[in-house]
């Protein structure tokens, strides 16, 4: 009996409560998704190397779904407690029709049942496929190749899911029960009406709040933008401060503010529902502007780590194009403890072949690097002082363009260039001083600078981000120069795969007795790279799309039980005749204007972040913030629209219900 | 005078066949521009589904109503509720205004949803609400005003439209005796000064009293009608008690 009646609500249910669902199987999706990633090396076809990237992303993402697991039970709790509350009148008539208290929690208990195994399925069924999906882009993330196709399945992420999620549930079912057994009768049946009391807005009060808000967000705008996200922890912490109250102090008298705004135009306000759907809001932002608040610095987040998190992704795969002009670079130089003048270079060539492998195979460039016989060598006066260059020949430099297919530099006898991979503001200083016509010393000869001398180009294949400059002057200069590194840079003949096995086998932690050795190659970085890559950008997506889910699924459930709260309004605005279609427009309005406030400060507060983010991604390298902005947006655009028609399509049925069912009454009898 | 209002033999059923509740069973009757009717009954005599039908909220079994020259029964759907927003005035025994606006935006409600400029409502809200008395509880909401304050609000609503015909389903069902006699007092005004056609349902003796004429329904049936004629106040009402107690069963509703 109590199966047949909850198994009877819960069909009831989904089509009332489709938010509900949504996200609890959104949630079961994406926590299976990315607890799964593990299971995706099935479909690809990986080096080792790769494979160890994969299980720490999927380590990574599995610490981390911990604290989304935590997300996701709190909103299922919440969601719960919204159809809870539609319902208690109807349990309350259970009791009344002489129904035991423990038979109505057993319906309960079989119906949050249902309710958690029904989205459960539905979620698992979605992840699952969504996880096919993703491992498609993880592959093409890692720079792994896609093998035979196979069906991507996660035991271990299913027991983990459903562990999760039955948690969630138990706790749930814990909550209801302890509801029912604990609610008075009376409560019971009158729950359906009205117990939030009407609160009207003061607005004289809120005029001053409103100005002191938007006081407060833009101070804190000021702050970050002139100083940037790493500023002194002080300053972060004032900026945080003032944001945040300034947002809630905003939603706190945005109602008061508003209403008073739009009633001094007549015309507006004294325009069909007008009047009725801005109290509407203004009396639901009046009672809800802490959830406001917190909805609108959620898809802050939302917004800030999804274009942020994809941007730095970007910024990383670009840098790395950047960062290795050639298939490998292996040096060898004095090791820390023996003094830089006790090396006399070494023939890498030699040692390469000797080792096995022949850089003739493909094409190379052998050079060397040298120390300054003066330690510091000085520019222009006024200029940066303490510019530590390496000199390289002009010949040897031009080699190493060349390699690159760049067209090679020419210098006058008594004349230099610089070199440096990384424009930043050390960059700023020497191109000052270049310019004021910066003399260098060399072998007791003064150097002119060559007009138009100052050059970026990235000179070798390195992991970290090249600081070096390197000061290019003709040959003879360096003829007894101190020698600091003989440099082998190298680029693989097209078409053999094998080429970077035995670069590797042959020179990787190989150093000539008493020196130091390394090589660097780009298939190396590469897999490095993405690695970093897919953890930062599957992080970001992860981050984002939950805290925007709970964005909206806050929204969303707080609209609906809104609506609930509304039949009686709504019914009466069709008894003094209201048409069908006005009474859709002013919910439509209403509802509108409930998601899009909460998101219009979220979006300022994103573009001011981001702006101040991208200064901060700068020092990785070049973001291209807009690109990944506007995907990002894309997403988050369109997972808000849904919850918003969602919510949008419930409210209209709960508010159309009663009158429905009026009428059905009516016209079958 | 011409009549606003003529129901002929309507019938109203409830239920299926095996189930099947008369609710009217051939009512005819008809209200002149600018009267006050009311229409009193035992509980379940089928006072309300005569209102609601008559209000378009339900349809007719059989027979026809003719408000203001036009058969309601032949009307669709859509016109149905044109002409319910443009001919009619409700006015509910729970008073049904909005708790969100004050008492002035539930009578500018009325205006404003029939798409009226809004430079004119602010007088017509004036007036109305001059009329009934309420002109100095305008700004404030619903749960600041007494239960008569709030039936003069819907009554301004009501009648702010200046609708053909304003119908009541026991306006003072929910009210103290002083309320009721200021409501019944104003909408005496309503009558006397703005010329409105009221029919409303009640089953208090003592609002009956305030109306030009009776009618009496029993069984779904028109059992008696009472024109005031030239009596006083007293000798009216002391008729009308006479009629009840010949209605038989009790008047008063639960409601
Ligand atoms: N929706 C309905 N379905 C079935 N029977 C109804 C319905 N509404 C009213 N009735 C029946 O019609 C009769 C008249 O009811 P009603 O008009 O409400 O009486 P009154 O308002 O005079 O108390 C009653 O017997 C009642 O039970
Ligand atoms: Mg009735």
């Amino acid at each position: 009996m109590s199966i047949r009646l909850a198994l009877g609500n819960v069909r009831k249910s989904l089509r009332d409560y489709l938010i509900y669902f949504m996200t609890l199987s959104f949630g079961v999706c994406i926590f299976y998704a990315f607890n799964s990633i593990d299971s995706q090396q099935a479909v690809m076809e990986m080096t080792g190397s790769q494979m160890a990237a994969l299980r720490l992303i999927s380590r990574i993402m599995n610490t981390f779904s911990v604290f989304v697991s935590v997300i996701l039970a709190f909103l299922i709790l919440y969601a719960n407690g919204f159809l809870i509350k539609r319902r208690k009148k109807e349990f309350g008539l259970y009791i009344i029709l002489g129904m035991e208290k423990w038979m109505t929690a057993r319906i309960l208990l079989f119906e949050t049942l249902f309710v958690g195994l029904l989205s459960l399925f539905a979620g698992l069924f979605l992840g699952v496929f969504l996880s096919q999906g993703m491992a498609v882009v993880t592959a093409r993330l890692l720079g792994a190749g896609i093998g035979s196709f196979s069906f991507v399945f996660s035991f271990s992420a299913l027991v983990k899911t459903m562990g999760y999620f039955g948690l969630a549930f138990v706790l749930a079912l814990l909550f209801n029960i302890e509801m029912v057994r604990r609610q008075k009768l009376i409560d019971l049946l009158y729950a359906a009406k009205k117990n939030e009391s009407f609160k009207p807005p003061r607005p004289g009060l809120s005029i001053l709040i409103f100005i002191l808000s938007l006081c407060c967000i833009g101070l804190s705008y000021k702050l970050i933008l002139n100083n940037g996200l790493i500023s002194s922890q002080g300053i972060l912490t004032v900026c945080t401060v003032l944001g945040g109250a300034g947002t809630f102090l905003f939603f706190f008298s945005l109602s008061g503010f508003f209403l008073k705004l739009v009633q001094q135009n007549r015309g507006l306000y004294l325009k069909g529902l007008n009047m009725f759907v801005l109290r509407q809001i203004a009396g639901k932002i009046n009672t809800a502007y802490v959830t406001m608040t917190l909805v609108c610095l959620m898809l802050f987040v939302s917004i800030c780590t999804l274009s942020s998190g994809m941007g730095l992704a970007d910024a990383l795969a670009a840098e790395l194009r950047g960062n290795t002009p050639f298939d490998a670079t292996f040096f060898v130089r004095a090791s820390d403890e023996s003094p830089e003048s006790a090396y006399a270079g070494v023939d890498l060539l030699a040692i390469a072949r000797e080792r096995g492998f022949d850089p003739g195979e493909g094409t190379y460039a052998a050079v060397r690097a040298y120390a300054a016989d003066s330690p510091v060598a000085l520019l222009a006066e006024g200029a940066e002082k303490t510019v530590y260059p390496e000199f390289m020949k002009l010949s040897d430099f031009n080699k190493v363009l060349e390699l690159q297919g760049i067209d090679p530099i020419f210098l006058g006898a008594d004349e230099y260039a610089l070199n440096s991979g990384v424009r930043n503001e050390r960059w700023q200083g020497m191109l000052a001083a270049y310019e004021e016509g910066g003399a260098l010393e060399l072998a007791g000869k003064r150097l002119r600078a060559a007009a138009d001398g100052l050059y970026a180009y990235t000179t070798e294949v390195s992991s970290i981000k090249d600081y070096t400059i390197v000061a290019v002057v003709p040959d003879e200069l360096l003829s007894d120069a101190p020698i600091k590194r003989d440099i082998l840079h190298m680029n693989y003949p097209p078409g053999d795969g094998d080429c970077e096995k035995r670069c590797v086998s042959a020179l990787l932690g190989f150093a000539p007795e008493g020196f130091e050795g390394s090589l660097e190659t780009k298939a190396r970085m590469m897999e490095y790279s993405h690695s970093t890559t897919t953890t930062i950008a599957y992080l970001a997506i992860y981050l984002g799309v939950v805290s925007l889910l709970m964005a909206a699924t806050v929204l969303a459930i707080g609209q609906l039980s809104e609506a609930g709260d509304n039949v009686d309004r709504y019914g009466l605005l069709r008894k003094i005749g209201v048409e069908d279609r006005m009474i859709d427009t002013a919910l439509f309005a209403q509802i509108l204007i409930c998601f899009g406030v909460p998101a219009l400060p979220a979006l300022a507060h994103a573009a001011v972040g981001i702006r101040a983010a991208s200064k901060f991604v700068d020092i990785f390298g070049e973001m291209n913030i807009l690109g990944s902005s506007l995907v990002a947006a894309f997403g988050i655009v369109v997972i808000y629209c849904a919850y918003f028609f969602a919510t949008y399509a419930g409210s209209k049925r709960i508010v159309n219900k009663e009158y429905a069912h009026q009428r059905r009454i009516m016209e079958n009898e | 005078m011409s009549s606003i209002l003529q129901a002929q033999n309507v019938e109203k059923y409830y239920g299926n066949k095996g189930n099947l509740t008369r609710a009217l069973a051939g009512v005819s009757f008809s209200v002149e521009e600018g009267e006050y009717v009311g229409v009193m009954g035992a509980s379940g005599s089928g006072k309300t589904t005569l209102l609601n039908c008559i209000s378009t909220i339900d349809t007719v079994t059989a027979g026809h109503i003719h408000i203001d020259g036009r058969d309601i029964t032949e009307m669709g759907r859509k016109s149905l509720a044109s002409f319910r927003r443009e001919k009619l005035g409700f006015i509910f025994q729970d008073f049904n205004l909005l708790d969100t606006l004050t008492a002035y935006e539930n009578i500018a409600l009325a205006l404003t949803i029939r798409k009226r400029p809004p430079r004119e409502i602010n007088a017509r809200v004036k007036e109305a609400a001059e009329m009934l008395g309420i002109s100095d509880v305008l700004r404030r909401y619903p749960y600041q005003m007494s239960g008569g304050q709030k039936q003069r609000v819907a009554g301004a609503r009501a009648l702010i439209t200046n609708p053909a015909l304003i119908l009541a389903d026991e306006p003072t069902g929910a009210l103290d005796s002083k309320s009721a006699r200021a409501l019944l007092e104003s909408f005496r005004r309503l009558v006397r000064e703005k010329k409105a056609t009221i029919l409303m349902v009640t089953h208090d003796a003592f609002a009956a009293g305030h109306c030009d004429r009776i009618l009496f329904i029993r069984d779904g049936r028109l059992f008696h009608q009472l024109p005031r004629g030239r009596d006083t106040g007293k000798q009216f009402f002391d008729k009308i008690i006479e009629v009840v107690s010949l209605l038989g069963g009790e008047t008063n509703d639960v409601n």
